[in-house]
């Protein structure tokens, strides 16, 4: 009797091995491999609050259920997950087979880098290009300094009271890169105009009791034209403008200037000079072919230039001159002839304005 | 930069925004003297809230509209008070469900009649006063440029002061709270006192609720409240569950909440997350420093159960 089997006794067995290598593979520890694997059929998002806020959770939302309707991609939605945990929620959407989760608020940050490394499942994140690893976690950038210049530029030639305000609902990147490109802007055609700087609170998203509150004091301290980031919050804003503008002539109103989604249609457009639009349709759409291409995990950034961000229509209210003056500024910052600070923390906007605006 | 309009701006938001509080706490205060202990203001609150708003939007009367909310609030405290003495629940989880069930439902209704609209009052509402104190700074115009609502509420506030301090209905209800055997020995019922301090707790934080969405801010959406149920029970404890003590607690906490907007203002520069923390602060320095003495109701919390085990 052989020692050795006959070699085609042990082709014979290749096909079994390979069967259990495949088979081992499959249920090994995640890779980056598996994540590229099959052509996306399903994403899911999941945002801290509602999905129809008019504001950073329902741009968001909205912009993926276009791509999807665009790409034949089903979406899911999982709207007011709130700032703890969501690993519970993450890992719900991974048994259901979503081949991409967008964590779209920058709170979460860390644990959904964390569940796609341990999961395998891809990611995409808000505002930490740190933590981009490829085929598992890309990065969106919402740096929207560049049109929040705009609007600075606009605030600072459309102000008859050389007071603008800057009302935001906590100091998160999003809102921080803004504050410094509205300051830049400001400066850049109003450098003696006063600019008051206000926080409703750490995390007052849809605090709109204490937004109202604080855009009624900064109205009383000059200010006439607000530009106001707050999500939910925002509303308070527009309705303390709303009510201080009743009776008074046209050339008196306080204007408001808003970010990320377009109000002028609504019963809160009424004294809207501007906005400073997010358009994540083209990075979303850039996210998913990555994913079927195998070279998902890098950073996008929306800007000017790749229209990202812009500025909203400006009100009709305005100054030609004004309006002139803000696209050639628009030229310029796509040509690289103005360059905007990028500032994402908050210590960072508290030192900037004051250089700016020295108090 | 105008100091005066600035610090009348404060001053007139601080009275504003402390409406809803008052009128909820003083509501919740009611509610413990006779011996129920409602954690449910919040979402007591909320449902009201949105139902003022709809019954506004609808009609177009404000009027009308704080009364629905009232009317709301009027319900989810009869509920309430049955379910508590009657139904003998745990006053705490029924609380605690009404906040939940309260939330929830709000934003759920919200969203079906809704959709993503976000709709928002005219702000035509009356101010009666308006211009009579102008010849006092800051606070003349602060006090009397308000809404007619709010003088409303103070007069509720009084109104509620005097049926509980000096009338037989007001006795019978701290009795309830104090001494609820002794109540039904004299023939009175407890089941009945509580659950109409429940309907009267009920329809304040209701009003409340619709102060907030078509008084304070003309519009609604979930969790517009933003927890002011919860503090208008601190608060509640903090006035000693006497309204008129609350009526000051309240306005000290809505001073408290402006200051750190008055010193953002003012560009003194200190970090806004310790602002924003001054008017909780206050209240848990304040219930440290005066809430020590207070005495709650001896059966407040306990559900009745008669002289003999019976209801």
């Amino acid at each position: 009797m052989s020692r050795h089997r006959p070699i085609h006794n042990r082709l014979s067995l290749l096909p079994v091995g390979l069967a259990m290598l495949l088979v081992a593979q499959a249920l090994g520890p995640p890779t980056a491999a598996m994540a590229q694997d099959a052509a996306v059929e399903s994403v899911a998002i999941v945002t801290p609050a509602s999905r129809t806020n008019q504001g950073w959770d329902q741009q968001g939302v909205d912009n993926l259920v276009a791509v999807g309707e665009e790409l034949g991609i089903e979406v899911e939605v999982v709207e007011n997950a709130g700032y703890d945990d969501i690993t519970p929620i993450l890992n719900d959407l991974a048994d259901d087979g979503f081949d991409l989760i967008v964590c779209h608020a920058s709170g979460y940050q860390t644990v959904c880098p964390e569940f796609a490394q341990s999961s395998g499942v891809p990611v995409v994140v808000i505002e930490n290009p740190g933590a981009v690893a490829s085929a598992l976690v890309a990065d969106i950038e919402t740096q929207a300094q560049e049109a929040a210049y705009l609007a600075g530029v606009l605030a600072g030639l459309e102000t008859t009271t050389g007071t603008v305000a800057v009302v935001v609902s906590g100091e998160p990147p999003t809102w921080n890169f803004m504050t410094v490109g509205f300051a830049e802007g400001l400066h850049s055609v109003n450098p003696e105009a006063t600019l008051l700087y206000q926080v409703i609170g750490e995390a007052a998203y849809d605090d709109a009791p204490n937004a109202k509150r604080v855009t009624e004091s900064v109205i009383a301290a000059g200010a006439d034209i607000v530009f106001g980031m707050g999500d939910g919050a925002s509303f308070g804003m527009i309705q303390a403008i709303n009510e201080h503008n009743q009776n008074l002539p046209p050339e008196e109103v306080v204007m408001f200037i808003d970010v990320i989604g377009d109000k002028s249609g609504s019963d809160a457009g009424q004294y809207l000079l501007s906005s400073v639009l997010f358009d994540y349709r083209g990075a979303y759409t850039q996210l998913v072919q990555q994913l079927d291409e195998g070279t998902f995990g890098k950073v996008y950034t929306m800007s000017l230039e790749n229209e990202g961000v812009r500025l909203l229509e400006i009100a009709e209210s305005a100054d030609p001159e004004t309006v002139s003056h803000v696209e050639e500024t628009q030229a310029a910052i796509i040509d690289g002839s103005i360059e905007v600070s990028a500032v994402g923390d908050a210590d960072g906007v508290h030192g900037r304005l004051d250089e700016l605006f020295p108090r | 930069m105008n100091v005066e309009a600035v610090l009348t701006a404060l001053l007139a938001a601080a009275i504003l925004s402390s409406t809803a509080l008052l009128l909820a706490a003083v509501g919740e205060a009611i509610s413990e003297r006779a011996g129920l202990l409602n954690l449910g203001i919040e979402g007591v609150m909320l449902i009201s809230s949105l139902a003022a708003f709809w019954l506004t939007l609808e009609s177009g009367s404000t009027a009308l509209g704080l009364l629905g909310g009232g009317a709301a609030g009027l319900l989810c405290g009869i509920v309430f008070g049955l379910l508590a003495t009657i139904g003998r629940a745990d006053q705490v989880v029924l609380g605690l469900g009404t906040t939940l069930a309260g939330g929830g439902g709000s934003a759920f209704l919200f969203r079906e009649i809704y959709g993503s609209d976000q709709p928002l009052l005219a702000q035509g509402q009356g101010r009666p006063f308006q211009g009579l104190l102008d010849w006092l700074p800051v606070i003349g115009p602060a006090v009397a440029d308000q809404r007619w609502f709010i003088y409303v509420a103070w007069l509720l506030v009084f109104g509620a002061q005097f049926v509980v301090a000096r009338t037989t209905f007001g006795l019978r209800i701290r009795a309830a709270g104090e001494s609820p055997f002794g109540l039904e020995a004299v023939g009175g019922s407890v089941i009945r006192m509580r659950v109409a301090a429940a309907a009267i707790a009920g329809t304040l934080s209701g009003l409340g609720g619709a102060c907030v969405s078509v008084v304070e801010l003309g519009f609604f959406s979930p969790g517009i409240t933003a927890g002011a149920g919860f503090l208008a029970i601190a608060l509640a404890m903090l006035g000693r569950l006497s309204p008129v003590r609350i009526l000051f607690g309240t306005l000290a906490f809505g001073l408290l909440t402006g200051l750190d907007t008055g010193l953002q203002i003012a560009g003194v520069d200190v970090r806004p997350e310790f602002l924003a923390m001054l008017p909780y602060l206050g209240i848990v320095i304040a219930l440290v420093a005066f809430g020590r003495g207070t005495r709650l109701p001896r059966a407040l919390g306990k559900p009745y159960t008669g002289i003999a085990g019976s209801r």
